[in-house]
């Protein structure tokens, strides 16, 4: 039982890294049909940088803020550079985000050096609680907290304010939105501003997790990430939060039981979904 | 059709080919050899990759994972058996096969869909082989990877070097029918325009498993010679990196011009060369890949046809194939090709 649940917790903690990586990815996707595989290399800036300024400043917040501003000012770099001259075009779109995600990782090695780096969680997160027999780390409990504060806020903004509205109608019908005389290519913009600091959120919460950062974690981790905006449906914000955590359980328990076949037992999720609904768990029809 | 410039372009090629029989008699040294070899097996998997992006518009970022097959199955084979032709034959012989089922797979599953499925299902399946080649460490030997001996014939780098470009010339002239054949035609109309193309009744998924089974078979035959060059295996030949190094070939080359390819694999591979011997002049020769990244991010914004590419619509007046598929003068050039 104490086996169960900290293989859940720990499921949970890992779903909700690749749920805040996911989340941007679908919704840009959603938006403009632009399949970023550059979101990777955000979400590596978020962790290289906010890992310096946490180590620099003895300040774990202050690492988090740092990695949500680099991501956004990434994000912003990304659209206007990369991403909005070849708008319209998928195959260009989608190579020349593979291009960029190159550069940011090679980026990160100039900048930081070639070599892994340790990370120590800051002491009012590190060390666990005891309730009973089981020992809950706090790490994780904090991680699969801001988990949830980031799927509840970012659903309220989705559902109740205005900005979220156009975003849902811009995931259904863009042109139509368009035609209603809304600048879509500026909501598009704070979306992928949005999803690139969520990436780098999710990269540094994850540099603490795991210990270690290298430059090729983005990458390796990203793949994740496709798959669960795979299985969730494409455009679908619940639906990236739910395929996250079975994607995280899974991880976790074939990570316990048979480590070797972790990553399979992914892409056998995944096909699966492919075989029996393309279109994902959760679609979203316009 | 028009037999006349097929023999001339034909013609040409066959005559570069035929030069390039004498470059081991001028460049003796070894590792200029070395990279010749490189040059052709990375041409044959660049040319193979053109096959999916440039002729048919699928975008496969795993393709790697064919050419891992490869080296893998002959350098397990050459490994556990005799070091003789026939072993290597066998080895060959099991790359094609395994190359041919596990693209099949993929394909049937993925193709059906949006290009961006199989962009995201190849990604990840080569992700997974990476793993696998790292983990199942009795046969691939994990990470270090292993050496083997190989058969009497290939010991001579110079025997190699003909061995590739044989290969990379027959291959070259086979793509180049298989493209130019009805079916590669199909091919070409699926990458211009896929619903239209099936409303004239092709089945498109059906052409474009195929095309790309025949994709990850040559791809596996480069990964075959890959492993007799070097005499030795190891994960990086699942890397991604080599992924986008193919990618940045067939794109600085051209796509959809096969000679592209082999234009752009002689071109990447000697800036390769070049550029880590300037490791030592600055740092930032160490860190070529972004060289790299923003050349290619550069080419694909402004250069999306590529050097042939580019030649060929400025000055050869042949239809325009490239990433920017939605140009409505094509079929007007393509009349005028006849004339």
């Amino acid at each position: 039982m104490e086996l169960f649940i900290s293989l859940v917790i720990n499921g949970l903690a890992t779903g909700m890294l690749i749920f805040l990586l996911a989340a941007g990815l679908t919704l840009i996707f959603g938006l403009m049909s632009v399949l970023n595989f550059a979101h990777g290399g955000l979400f590596i800036w978020g962790a290289y940088t906010g890992v310096w300024v946490f180590q620099m400043t003895n300040s774990f917040t202050l690492g988090i803020v740092a990695a949500i501003l680099i991501g956004l000012l990434l994000g912003l770099v990304t659209e206007r550079l990369v991403i909005r001259p070849v708008y319209g075009n998928h195959m260009q779109q989608i190579l020349i985000t593979l291009g960029f995600m190159l550069v940011l990782q090679e980026l990160i090695k100039v900048a930081f050096g070639p070599d892994q780096k340790a990370v120590f969680p800051p002491d009012f997160l590190a060390g666990s609680f005891m309730v009973g027999d089981i020992v809950l780390i706090k790490y994780r409990l904090f991680i699969i907290a801001v988990g949830i504060l980031v799927f509840v806020i970012a659903s309220l903004i989705l559902k109740k304010s205005r900005i979220g509205l156009i975003v849902r109608a811009g995931v259904m019908d863009k042109e139509m939105v368009q035609a209603l005389g809304i600048n879509i290519k500026l909501v598009f913009m704070l979306v992928f501003m949005t999803g690139a600091g969520l990436a780098a959120l999710s990269g540094i919460l994850h540099a603490v997790y795991s210990g270690v950062i290298y430059a090729e974690m983005g990458l390796e981790f990203s793949i994740l990430a496709f798959i669960v905006v795979v299985i969730g449906g494409m455009g679908s914000f619940p639906g990236s939060l739910f395929a996250a955590i079975l994607v995280g359980l899974a991880q976790a328990f074939m990570a316990y039981y048979v480590p070797a076949l972790s990553l399979a037992v992914n892409m056998l999720l995944m096909t699966i979904v492919l075989i029996f609904r393309p279109q994902g768990l959760f679609q979203v029809k316009g | 059709m028009n037999l006349r410039r097929v023999e001339t372009s034909t013609w040409i090629y066959l005559a570069i080919s035929f030069l390039l029989i004498f470059i081991p008699f001028i460049v003796t040294g070894r590792s200029m050899q070395f990279i010749f070899i490189q040059i052709f097996i990375f041409a044959i998997f660049a040319m193979s990759y053109d096959i999916l992006l440039g002729f048919t518009g699928i975008i496969s970022f795993g393709h790697v994972m064919f050419f891992g097959i490869g080296a893998y199955s002959t350098a397990v084979t050459l490994g556990r058996m005799d070091a003789t032709i026939g072993s290597f034959v066998l080895g060959a012989i099991i790359a094609l096969v395994i190359a041919a089922i596990v693209s099949l797979i993929v394909g049937a599953l993925t193709l059906r869909l949006k290009s961006h499925f199989y962009a995201m299902l190849t990604l990840a399946l080569a992700g997974l082989f990476l793993v696998l080649a790292e983990k199942w460490r009795s046969v691939t030997g994990g990470n270090d990877g292993f050496t083997f001996s190989l058969p009497e014939f290939f010991r001579d780098s110079e025997t190699m070097y003909w061995f590739s470009l044989l290969s990379m010339v027959l291959i070259f002239f086979g793509l180049r029918r298989f493209t130019r054949s009805p079916f590669g035609r199909v091919l070409m109309a699926i990458r211009e325009n896929e619903n239209r193309t099936e409303s004239l009744g092709f089945q498109v998924t059906y052409y474009k498993v195929l095309a790309s089974v025949v994709a990850g078979v040559v791809a596996s035959f480069a990964g075959v010679l890959y492993a007799l060059s070097l005499r030795f295996v190891n994960t990086a030949v699942f890397a991604t990196d080599l992924t986008i190094d193919v990618l940045l070939m067939t794109i600085i080359g051209g796509v959809g011009t096969l000679i592209g390819p082999i234009v752009g694999a002689g071109l990447v591979e000697f800036a390769h060369h070049w550029l880590s011997g300037l490791a030592d002049v600055h740092w930032i020769f160490e860190r070529w890949i972004i060289l790299y990244g923003i050349v290619y991010v550069l080419v694909v914004i402004f250069f999306p046809l590529g050097i042939v590419g580019t030649i060929q619509s400025k000055f050869m007046n042949r239809p325009v194939r490239a990433l920017r598929t939605n140009r409505k003068s094509d079929g007007k050039k393509e009349n005028r090709k006849g004339a």
